[in-house]
């Protein structure tokens, strides 16, 4: 039984699939499957369809309960715990600045965003209502595609998957026993073969420009640094990649959260942030 | 989870090796099967392009079939190649008999270097569209700030095909 390997665009970006030593007709249905969920985590999740999920929260008025998806719920629980942890440094409010950056375009809103709001004017409630405390733009670019991954890998085990592969952009996950290498694309477009991973998660983000902010200043991050991630989930890889550009002293972070995480810049090339346990 | 880092520390500060990269996805075949499963026929069909009227390039070529089954047409089938920033994309894309756009699948694509292929085209907002809407960014196909050309050229295969299918192909008995 040979893999079996898909690739749609989703997510901005190109999302790949693979799935190994299943039947074919079986892997193709898995794969079929596994696209769907991620087509969904991103009709919910993007920042600018105006059906999305974070469009809905900027029509409301802030103070009032909405009631979002169960995915978009878990990913704002997430964004609040990687919040807190990083006490700040990640934070998806900086969409307000983003936008006024001309990083990501002026959505659809019945408010003006507060540039003072932040992470923990989220408010999450039980039954999948979500109450912003002040006017606030969310975007979840820096942990969605994470999360369509991981959702994507629970599809392909659902469908029997036990080896498989998804990638979206260069956040990936692989699931089963077998060791494998992964390459690392840096912020000057280098492919370095750079890590073996199992079981496991590996996020990598560059910065360029304006494009990744410190949440805690809303400034732009260095330049022409390219940080990876691994981790159990890819959501928390993903996420955690902004965090490290932010600050690039995150032990107890990536402690916290069972990762590891290595560096690129031009001049020092590569660096482990902390050695693996 | 197991992450063991292979390279020496400092590695990358000076040498600078540009990788190829490519991905094979889907033979032709496979996306013809995939997109028309109940299909009798896929009959390849030699179009005269009238490359200043659709405004394209005189090389453009992609290729064509028109899917039968039984005797009614179920559909049309293109394969196109797009380039984007430093990678060349083929992908397909599949009509029903009304000219909607069913499926988008990227069939390979080969770059200069590595992983990233960014692609803002989403393949929702294709889905049900036809060549009277139009494809275009920052029009109905939204864009996403760090998306490199990739996205914008196989936005603009999408529309180039559905031009050639309204204008070509769509009043074929």
């Amino acid at each position: 039984m040979n893999s079996v390997r898909r690739a749609r665009p989703w997510l901005g970006t190109l999302v790949d699939i693979r799935v190994d030593a299943m039947d074919e007709a079986c892997a193709v249905r898995a794969i079929d499957a596994a696209f769907a969920e991620v087509a969904t985590v991103h009709r919910l999740m993007s920042f600018h369809e105006a059906s999305s999920d974070l469009a809905r929260l900027r029509r409301a008025p802030a103070g009032s309960c909405v009631r979002v998806n169960a995915r978009t719920h878990e990913v704002l629980d997430w964004s609040r715990r990687i919040a807190q942890a990083s006490d700040g440094a990640f934070d998806p409010c900086v969409a307000t600045m983003q936008v006024a950056l001309g990083v990501l375009p002026v959505p659809e809103s019945n408010f003006v965003p507060d540039a003072r709001a932040h992470w923990r004017d989220i408010e999450l409630l039980d039954g999948e209502r979500v109450r912003l405390r002040r006017p606030l733009w969310i975007d979840l670019g820096g942990i969605a595609k994470g999360y369509a991954v991981d959702r994507a890998i629970e599809v392909l085990r659902a469908h029997g998957a036990t080896r498989a592969c998804v990638n979206a952009g260069g956040d990936l996950r692989l699931c089963g026993p077998n060791p494998e290498r992964v390459d690392v694309c840096t912020a000057g477009g280098v492919l370095f073969p750079a890590i073996e991973l199992v079981d496991g998660a590996l996020a990598t983000s560059a910065s360029s420009g304006a494009q990744h902010l410190y949440g805690r200043t809303r400034e732009a991050v260095a330049a022409g640094v390219t940080v990876s991630v691994a981790a159990e989930r890819c959501l928390v890889a993903d996420a955690l990649t902004k965090v490290v550009l932010a600050d690039p002293a995150p032990s107890r972070l990536l402690a916290a959260f069972a990762a590891q995480a290595w560096m690129h810049d031009a001049r020092c090339g590569w660096k482990p942030l902390v050695l693996a346990a | 989870m197991q992450a063991r880092w292979l390279l020496p520390v400092g590695i990358g500060a000076t040498v600078v090796v540009q990788v190829a990269h490519a991905a094979q996805y889907m033979s032709v075949e496979q996306a013809q099967r995939a997109a028309f499963a109940s299909a009798t026929r896929f009959e390849p069909i030699a179009a005269t392009i009238d490359a200043a009227a659709l405004g394209v390039a005189d090389s453009w070529k992609p290729l064509i079939w028109r899917v039968w089954n039984g005797n009614a047409t179920a559909g049309w089938f293109f394969e196109d190649a797009v380039i984007g920033k430093s990678e060349l994309i083929t992908y397909s894309l599949a009509l029903d008999a009304s000219g909607k756009v069913t499926k988008l699948e990227i069939l390979d694509y080969r770059e200069s270097h590595g992983g990233e292929v960014r692609l803002a085209a989403w393949r929702n907002q294709f889905r049900d569209k036809t060549s009277a809407d139009p494809v275009a960014l920052d029009r109905d196909i939204r864009n996403i700030s760090g998306a490199t050309l990739s996205c914008r050229h196989l936005t603009q295969g999408v529309h180039r095909l559905l031009q050639l299918y309204s204008h070509v192909l769509a009043a074929k008995p």
